[in-house]
């Protein structure tokens, strides 16, 4: 594993941030005096990526409560409700006014909407009888930073939205954030992108550039120097890679205990640590673990955020293969208290360097809480990797992605059943199947279903039947009842044809290390196919070889990678869409899209606001940019990579690997939420993961 | 010639300021009296609404124009009638000016109405409740209105779209306060409303939390006037004092007994002359006070009306329009008598260049180090002069001082110029905006070039806004609008025919204007709606054609009852509230089955607007949700609904029933797995009975079912293992593993107890596993000397040797040595 260079040439996300806050304030100060939050309990973890509590009490928040059934008390006359737009939330509202109005309580109520007001949401309110009551207003929530190059609308329902309910809100709300990183930073100069629904988004997306175009002639945008592309790829033409485990430290969280907004919730235990440096570092040295997760289990929880730029830690761990994860950690504890033996040679050294240290040591503290912590996280997690399920669902997975023996391996997710598995592993696996091997055998299905629905219980039904649905479809028998839609077996899924073509399985007979030569690392030995097509773009050389084995080959050869630099890393070549891939891109069902955008041309000395945001944050590009600047005379573009659907933390991580492979090109992640194959399987079967447990709110 | 500037100046505080008093327009009577009018004027030089006040008693004489009883008539400044209105409703309260110019009109039922200067107007109320008690007074702002109602509570309106009024703080009050006013929200610290309200001795400050009093005791007052910028506060008592606080009440500005002049009669106004100086007016005398107390006396024939500006006072007599103002510095410098400040002798060099004296250039010699900053004040100068003869001068003398500098930025000259030439155009008697360069810059240009359409004034406009190179789209919206009002179409020709030649005529020459001048730019869909609206649905129809924007289109179309056209335009636009406007508009319409029709026939490009429509009703109507299921016929949906239902009730027979009558239409298996649900559920109902009761059954799956029965042999085992595991019964375990030969091995006895952490327990049945697993298996329960030992009796040297590696401490180490030395 070759060491990453620690700065990171990409833009400064965190206006995003900036933008998010100002507008919340801006929302809650139309609001005269003290009043009382109604959250959303699915906007809390949002906001606080935004925001803190004590930013809302300057603003006027007297008290914070849930959104949810019942009578609600507030203590001040002013009534802020903060929601989604769905139904539920809008009902409860009404509600909760009807009572207040029985009681004759006079309250003033303001329903903010996120990310804007809805006709639905005031015609619920009409036929509920207090539309009278209330004023809407809205609070423009987009992308959140949720990493320095990640960005998020934390809408963990889009994918069910979307392909489920045919609800293409999600599309056109994406569609207005993204034309929002376009206000700041420039038009992208060619957007490429593959699947239906990332056809109809960059439909959206063009038309709305002149629709502003048209309105007002200084809005007229130019085309970006920062972004060189957008590259959207759509959930539906990758359904393979969420379904399968995650490998990399990061997922593997998120598989086990679930990363909600990048917090996830630990045990108080794992947060205090005992302060006794020597002592507990040697302790965490060792990482041969013993059983001794139940009893942390049963521990009160805590929410931890977990960020890479608040712990030095987790930005080292957060992509590595859960394997090399434990030598790591190994690895920063040694050095840790190689640290504190410094301090303790010292111990006769002069005062100022004493000083030095002393000034070092709150640094250490924290990387020493920090390692406390992911060395209790993997605690947590091997037993979990050790369990029969896990290994025997991994084993089925692998089998699968090689089609080795497949009807044996609905026979071993049987097994999984009895062995009472968790729902979602079972139905994931089944679906790899079905998309794998293009339908699995109607009388096994009919059977299997029948297994679920025992086993799991009869109201899964409609799950079952949702995946089997167009446009979905991962869930199939084989071969089709002629009653299918022509739609749906058109669109059988070319896997095997991709296997080959996109390289998607590495031997994984190597040793761990070697393996993390190609993004297959992440799932220990198969590469996610929607950064394989990513690479189609923007790395073409990556889908063919290992962009790392060249390396140390003869970059010379190899005419399209541009000269090797003094840094060993070949320049990334400029987009031109799929070209060189486009038989393979087309082989999978769905449209491609690519499409060249012209900017304003003309520039008219008056700039919005946002525009001399962006000016600023140009120069927060780390001095490396200019570094690389000077070495290549071109400089490093942003390549954005939109998600729609959600996207997994593999993929991130993939996607990073890749980024350090050539310089001159950084990737920027925007999705509609992160997802894993559990929480999209549980969210088309209906089931919340969010559980707010107390009345009072907080982030 | 015109005069010199200084001829209007009047000399305050021993010579140091000047006020100048500049006559705007001659008016010679063409307004009614305005001592017997109530009048309301419009800020920015804005215009003037006047009614006859009906508590006094007029002579009818024919010189003076006069209004009739109902009538409310608008003058421009420039004493030109813009517009008179009847009012045929209950009794005008209060009429004022919004920030756009639109009247205000304001009566005792709580009916509001805007009326632009063509006269068309909107309604709004402020609800019911207001009407009852009744609305005893009014004030206006430019963003809004605070209301006083019969019950001494005060309402406010936020902007003039109609929205819901506002309660404010109750000021409990036990009668009308004697005078009151109100500081907009935009000069407020809270950015919210503030009411001030004369009370008894003293002031409440009302905001929408609370009333706070002010505990004063030199009221109760007669007239109390904010400064523009909201700082400050004029207040005149019953015995004629004015004094000037801050709007805080923290600091008293200035104390002056306005009875020491001499003026005859009841004080008719008190007003604010921009932010420093005060100006209280009598019915013969117009009085201005300085800051210090010094004033000024000015002398009008008959009753005026001041109009508060936000850099001067605007005062109208029966004769004549004036303004008054603190002089400018810039002015103040260059004319000021004797003044030797760098711009007047720039200005003087200039005269004498003119004269062709060498005086000139000694002048610009003796001032060239200040000569950038002289020409920059000349050119301000200039923008402060109402006669073009002296901005003239003023910017040649500007130019004149310019050339002598190498370096100079001549964009405030050209600026100057270009706007110098705008505030000329209007300020003419015609247009009659006697706007000053300080209000033009306050407001914006196009804030202007609306003042300019909203008079019909297109081609001003136009004009204006290609001089100041603005975007012409406003212009030509409204142009257009009142193109298509005046242009109705004449009926009394041949019918139809006429109607249709009208239409297409005038659509031709919007569109051909708008392509000239406006590019794409322009919304056709207002245009459109103006249309419709005069009932020209051909003509509203072939504008639309061009319009682009869908969220502008698509309500028109509603309106015009193109459903499926408004619909499908929804659909395409992708913004899914669009459609859910569209969709919930059109199902309160249409009947249900016309309804359903639409959207079905729509195929597949309607196909997201149906599925919409089954999310909404999935919520909130499933009973439409039902009917649309069934007249499209799908049956497998309405299957999934009536389950969800089901799911919904519990442990009664409903659901039964529901899955029952409903698994009929789905497809085979779908249906026979129903089929088995609903035998399931029956089957938990009796033994629920069974139990009678204690236990529940009902809508579980078959495993918990199982769980609860113990039965079924093969998942019985895991089932049993992992129930006894549980309650820690090892006993049980042990008798349990014996009493059969396992069917699921005994691995997984070993993995599970391992895992639950039970390692001690779990290496009983490591002897019972498959042989060649037995080592890992030992290592995982923690048991390495065990481990060890199998290694020995499987002779597995190498093994043992990488335990001994790999153990975790000494001891173990030395034991697995001992278990190596015994072997060979």
């Amino acid at each position: 594993m070759t060491d990453h260079p620690p700065a990171r040439e990409t833009v400064d996300v965190s206006i995003l941030r900036e933008i998010a806050r100002n507008s919340l304030v801006h929302a809650l100060n139309s609001v005269n005096g003290a009043k009382t939050l109604v959250l959303d309990p699915s906007l809390a973890g949002p906001l606080s990526l935004v925001t803190e509590v004590s930013l809302l009490q300057q603003h006027g928040v007297d008290k914070m409560f849930w959104l949810e059934d019942g009578a609600l008390s507030a203590p001040t006359t002013n009534i802020v409700y903060l929601c989604r737009p769905r139904i539920t939330w809008v009902k409860i509202i009404a509600d909760q006014i009807k009572r207040h109005s029985a009681e004759s309580q006079k309250h003033t109520y303001t329903l903010l909407l996120v990310p804007r007001t809805s006709t639905l949401i005031t015609r619920v309110l009409e036929e509920e009888g207090v539309l009278g009551d209330v004023t809407i207003s809205s609070y423009n929530l987009q992308f959140i930073p949720i990493a320095d190059d990640v960005v998020s609308l934390e809408n963990s329902e889009a994918f069910k939205e979307i392909w489920v309910d045919g609800d293409e809100t999600s599309i056109y709300d994406s569609s207005q954030a993204i034309h929002t990183l376009q206000k700041l930073f420039g038009l992208f100069p060619r957007i490429v992108g593959k699947g239906d629904h990332a056809g109809r988004l960059a439909e959206l997306l063009t038309r709305q550039t002149t629709l502003h175009a048209g309105v007002d002639r200084e809005s007229l945008l130019d085309v970006s120097d920062t972004f060189d592309s957008l590259i959207i790829i759509d959930r539906r033409i990758d359904m393979i890679t969420p379904l399968l485990t995650q490998l990399t430290y990061e997922g593997l969280i998120d598989e086990v205990l679930h990363i909600r907004n990048s917090h996830i919730e630990v045990p108080v235990s794992l947060l205090n640590v005992p302060s006794n440096p020597n002592q507990s570092a040697s302790g965490s040295g060792s990482t041969s673990v013993a059983p001794a997760a139940p009893a942390l289990a049963q521990e009160k929880k805590r929410k931890y955020h977990l960020s890479a730029s608040r712990d030095p830690v987790f930005a080292e761990l957060r992509d590595l293969n859960f394997a090399s994860v434990g030598k790591r950690l190994n690895k920063a504890a040694r050095r840790l208290d190689d640290d504190y033996r410094d301090y303790k040679a010292r111990n006769q050294a002069s005062v100022s360097q004493l000083r030095d240290f002393v000034g070092k040591l709150g640094g250490l503290q924290a990387e020493h809480r920090a390692l406390q912590l992911h060395t209790g996280l993997s605690e947590m997690i091997v037993p979990v990797t050790r369990s029969d399920i896990f290994n025997k669902s991994l084993e089925i997975q692998q089998n699968l992605l090689a089609s080795y023996d497949v009807p044996g391996q609905i026979t071993a997710v049987e097994d999984l059943i009895a062995q009472g598995a968790e729902m979602q592993i079972v139905i994931r696996l089944l679906c790899l199947a079905s998309i794998i091997a293009g339908g699995i055998k109607s009388k096994t299905l009919e059977n299997i279903k029948k297994e679920v629905l025992q086993a799991y219980g009869y109201n899964y039904l409609p799950l079952l039947l949702s995946l089997a649905a167009p446009p979905l479809a991962i869930l199939l028998p084989n071969p089709l009842p002629s009653s299918a839609s022509s739609a749906v077996s058109s669109a059988k899924y070319p896997y095997t044809a991709l296997r080959k073509s996109l390289r998607l399985l590495i031997d994984g007979n190597e040793s761990l290390d070697e393996m993390e030569n190609d993004i297959s690392y992440v799932y220990s030995g198969y590469a996610p196919i929607s950064i394989r097509l990513v690479q189609c773009v923007a790395q073409k050389g990556g889908v063919l070889s290992n962009p790392a084995n060249n390396k140390e080959g003869a970059p010379e050869e190899d005419g399209k990678k541009g000269k090797s630099t003094f840094l060993g890393l070949p320049q990334a070549h400029p987009i031109v869409g799929f070209k060189g891939f486009e038989d393979v891109v087309e082989s999978i069902a769905g449209r491609t899209v690519n499409i060249t955008q012209k900017g304003a041309g003309v520039t008219n000395g008056a700039s919005t606001t946002l525009r001399q945001w962006s000016n600023r944050s140009r120069s927060f590009l780390s001095p490396n940019a200019s570094f690389s600047v000077a070495a290549s005379g071109k400089r490093t573009t942003i390549t954005v990579v939109f998600f729609l659907g959600g996207c997994t933390f593999t993929e991130i991580a993939a996607l990073r690997w890749a980024g350090f492979q050539t310089q001159g090109r950084k990737f920027l992640v925007a999705t509609t939420g992160m997802v894993n194959g559990g929480s999209m399987i549980e969210s088309i079967a209906g089931i919340g993961r969010a559980a707010a447990s107390s009345n009072e709110a907080n982030l | 010639m015109a005069e010199h500037p200084t001829t209007s100046w009047q000399a305050m505080q021993d010579g140091n300021v000047f006020y100048r008093q500049q006559r705007l327009y001659t008016l010679d009577g063409k307004l009614p009296s305005l001592g017997d009018s109530i009048v309301a004027g419009c800020r920015n030089g804005g215009p003037l609404a006047l009614m006859r006040d009906t508590r006094k008693i007029i002579s009818i004489s024919p010189a003076v124009p006069m209004l009739a009883k109902s009538q409310i008539q608008v003058f421009s400044p420039s004493g030109e009638g813009l517009l008179l209105l009847s009012w045929e409703q209950a009794k005008v309260i209060c009429f004022g000016w919004t920030g756009d110019e639109r009247l205000v009109i304001l009566n005792e039922e709580g009916v509001y109405r805007l009326y632009d200067l063509q006269g068309d107007y909107v309604q709004f109320s402020l609800g019911t409740d207001a009407g009852e008690v009744g609305i005893t007074d009014a004030r206006i702002h430019d963003d809004g209105l605070v209301a006083l109602t019969g019950s001494l509570q005060l309402l406010e309106v936020k902007g003039w779209e109609g929205r819901k009024p506002l309660i404010l703080a109750n000021p409990s009050l036990s009668e009308p306060p004697t005078v009151w006013t109100l500081i907009p929200p935009d000069l407020t610290i809270s950015r919210h409303v503030e009411v001030l309200l004369s009370v008894g001795a003293s002031v409440l400050s009302v905001d929408n939390l609370e009333a706070v009093d002010q505990r004063l005791s030199r009221g109760p007052f007669t007239h109390m006037a904010p400064s523009p910028n909201g700082k400050s506060l004029a207040l005149l008592t019953m015995s004629g004092m004015l004094w000037v606080v801050l709007t805080d009440f923290q600091r008293s500005l200035a104390d002056f007994d306005s009875t020491s002049v001499g003026a005859v009669g009841p004080v008719r106004q008190v007003e604010w002359c921009g932010n420093d100086a005060i100006l209280i007016t009598w019915d013969a005398l117009v009085l201005l006070v300085g800051p210090r107390g010094d004033t000024l006396k000015y002398l009008y024939v008959g009753p005026t009306f001041a109009v508060t500006e936000v850099d001067g006072v605007r005062v109208i007599a029966a004769d004549a329009c004036d303004f008054i103002q603190k002089v400018p510095a810039s002015s103040l410098s260059v004319f000021r008598p004797g003044s030797t400040s760098p711009s007047a002798i720039l200005f003087d060099a200039w005269e004498n260049f003119n004269n062709r004296s060498p005086k000139a250039d000694e002048n610009i010699r003796s001032i060239k180090p200040d000569l950038a900053a002289a020409v920059d004040e000349v050119i301000d100068a200039a923008g402060q002069e109402w006669e073009p003869a002296w901005q003239r001068r003023l910017l040649n003398a500007a130019n004149f001082g310019k050339s002598f500098l190498d370096l100079y930025n001549s964009n405030d000259f050209v600026n100057m110029g270009k706007t110098l030439k705008v505030l000329n155009a209007v300020r003419q008697l015609e247009v009659g905006i006697p706007i000053t360069h300080f209000q033009y810059n306050y407001l914006s240009p196009s804030h202007l070039i609306s003042r300019l359409t909203s008079r019909n004034l297109h081609l001003l406009a136009l004009h204006i806004s290609s001089f100041l190179s603005l975007s012409p789209d406003d212009v030509l919206k409204h142009w257009a609008s009142a193109k298509i009002m005046k242009s109705r179409p004449v009926v009394s020709g041949s019918g139809k025919d006429a109607d249709m030649i009208g239409d297409e005529e005038v659509s031709r020459a919007i569109v051909e204007k708008f392509e000239k001048l406006g590019g794409s730019s322009v919304s056709y869909a207002e245009i459109a709606k103006k249309a419709w609206e005069v009932g020209r649905t051909r003509l509203a129809t072939m504008l639309l054609d061009h319009e682009s924007r869908a969220s502008d289109q698509v309500p028109l179309l509603l309106v015009m009852k193109e459903d499926r056209l408004a619909l499908q335009k929804a659909v395409d636009s992708g913004d899914t509230d669009l459609v859910y406007h569209v969709l919930l508009q059109l199902y309160n319409r249409l009947p249900l089955g016309s309804f359903f029709r639409l959207i079905e026939d729509g195929g597949s490009s309607l196909a997201s607007a149906s599925r919409l429509l089954q999310v909404y009703a999935r919520e909130q109507n499933p009973e439409m949700l039902r009917d649309f299921y069934y007249s499209d016929d799908r049956r497998v949906e309405s299957a999934v609904l009536s389950l969800e239902e089901a799911r919904r009730m519990k442990a009664s027979l409903e659901p039964l029933m529901c899955i029952s009558v409903n698994r009929r239409p789905l497809q085979d298996p779908a249906a026979k797995m129903m089929d088995e649900y609903s035998r399931l559920l029956a089957f938990q109902q009796t033994l629920e009975k069974e139990t009678t009761d204690k236990i529940e059954f009902f809508g579980l799956s078959v495993d918990e079912t199982i769980k609860k029965c113990l039965l079924n042999w093969h998942r019985f085992w895991y089932l049993k293992l992992h129930a006894l595991t549980a309650s820690r019964d090892f006993e049980g375990l042990e008798a349990f593993s014996k009493s059969k030969r396992s069917p699921i091995g005994y691995e997984a006895f070993v993995r599970h107890l391992v895992e639950k952490g039970h390692p001690r327990e779990a290496v009983n049945y490591v002897s019972r596993c498959d042989a060649p697993k037995r080592i890992d298996l030992y290592i995982e329960c923690g048991e390495w000397v065990m481990a060890g030992k199998e290694c020995k009796d499987r002779g597995d040297r190498a093994r043992l040797d990488t335990l001994r590696s790999t153990c975790p401490n000494t001891l173990i180490a030395r034991e697995l040595d001992q278990i190596a030395s015994t072997m060979k």
